[in-house]
């Protein structure tokens, strides 16, 4: 088999899981873009791929945070069960929802990361140590719809857990990064497991992004702890700008790069 | 209710060991996978679609370990809680192999 593609994909799996450490954010919102628009793979074969990478991503990075007594475990599996039933739905519409609709939701997910990645998020709880969960209904509702979105565009939705659990359940910054994450796991396998059942995850192209993801995540912890961040979020909003445009622009059936001839 | 109450420190010591090592044997076998496929046998890619398999299974396998801590404790609330999610995982895998 020919081998230059596969180590494309690691390369870029590898990169992308690097910089998203640094800035605390998930990488997984970027694998779809790049697959489609450079790699010029189907798109439901690059949410198939991502998936498998924001699982290995999660999984990966979820020991320290368990150690430090961060991720809170209960309210997780409760989560969860709103999570993976959104994920469930998602895997129905997924065959339904023409292409096009895929490009344009996921161009509004990109905005929506570029807004979170501009505003600062504020504290709402009070002191660390001592918190409780508040208006959980409205949190499960919101969650469902991170589950959903999951599925359909193969990211973590943590861009939507994050503030459902900032804003309706009011927790600690921490605690609500730590959990999410910790869920983002099961969300996507949940969905993963219909797509792997259905024979719609491409191991040739899953299996060099999902490794090149743990390494870059890998990496990213031991390295680049130290490396000032306020300069590459500023990137990283152009970034998702720039993808969000080309998105949008694949929504309308244009594509500047790749395809076309 | 939902506080980070008494749950013993063990649970998350394994489950982040879980995660952890699991991970790391996913990748292996996956990276494995493609070096076979590199030297250009035909095994290769089955067997990194085998680590594939591995990816997927251990959020599973974590919430399967919650839940029998959960019954173990005797906390049926939250055993309950695990197994609806473990149900559903299963409902999607079975919806797709059908």
């Amino acid at each position: 088999m020919q081998f230059g593609p596969e180590l494309w994909l690691f390369a870029a799996a590898l990169g992308t899981s690097l910089l998203g450490g640094v800035l605390g954010m998930a990488s997984g919102i970027f694998i779809v873009p790049l697959l489609t628009m450079f790699g010029r793979v189907d798109i439901h074969t690059a949410i198939g791929a991502s998936l498998i990478s924001v699982i290995a991503c999660s999984c990966g990075s979820a020991a320290p945070f368990l150690k430090q007594r961060l991720t809170n475990i209960r309210l997780a599996i409760l989560l969860e069960t709103a999570t993976t039933s959104g994920a469930l739905c998602g895997v129905f519409l997924a065959g339904l929802i023409p292409t096009e609709y895929l490009f344009f939701l996921f161009a509004l997910i990109l905005l929506l990361s570029a807004q979170q990645m501009l505003t600062r998020r504020k504290e709402s709880a009070p002191a660390q140590d001592s918190y409780a969960a508040r208006r959980v209904p409205l949190g499960m509702i919101l969650m469902y719809g991170a589950g959903l979105i999951s599925a359909l565009l193969g990211i973590g939705s943590g861009v939507l857990k994050i503030p459902a659990m900032d804003t309706a359940l009011r927790l600690p910054i921490k605690v609500s990064s730590a959990t999410s994450n910790f869920m983002i796991g099961v969300t996507a396998a949940a969905s993963a497991a219909a797509y792997f059942a259905r024979g719609e995850i491409a191991t040739s192209v899953a299996a060099p992004i999902a490794l090149g993801s743990v390494v870059g995540a890998v990496l990213g912890a031991r390295v680049l702890m130290g490396v000032p961040a306020p300069r590459l979020r500023v990137m990283f909003i152009g970034i998702l700008l720039l993808l969000a445009a080309q998105m949008l622009l694949a929504a309308f059936g244009i594509n500047l790069i790749g395809r076309g001839s | 209710m939902i506080n980070q109450d008494e749950l013993p420190d063990q649970l998350e010591q394994q489950l982040g060991r879980l995660l952890h090592y699991g991970t790391l044997a996913a990748a292996a076998v996956v990276a494995a996978g493609l070096a076979i496929a590199f030297a250009s046998d035909a095994l290769g890619l089955p067997i990194a679609t085998a680590g594939i398999a591995l990816f997927i299974l251990l959020p599973v396998l974590r919430v399967a370990a919650m839940l029998i801590f959960f019954l173990r404790a005797r906390d049926y609330r939250y055993g309950a809680i695990a197994a609806l999610v473990l149900f559903i995982i299963l409902i999607s895998f079975f919806i797709g192999a059908r």
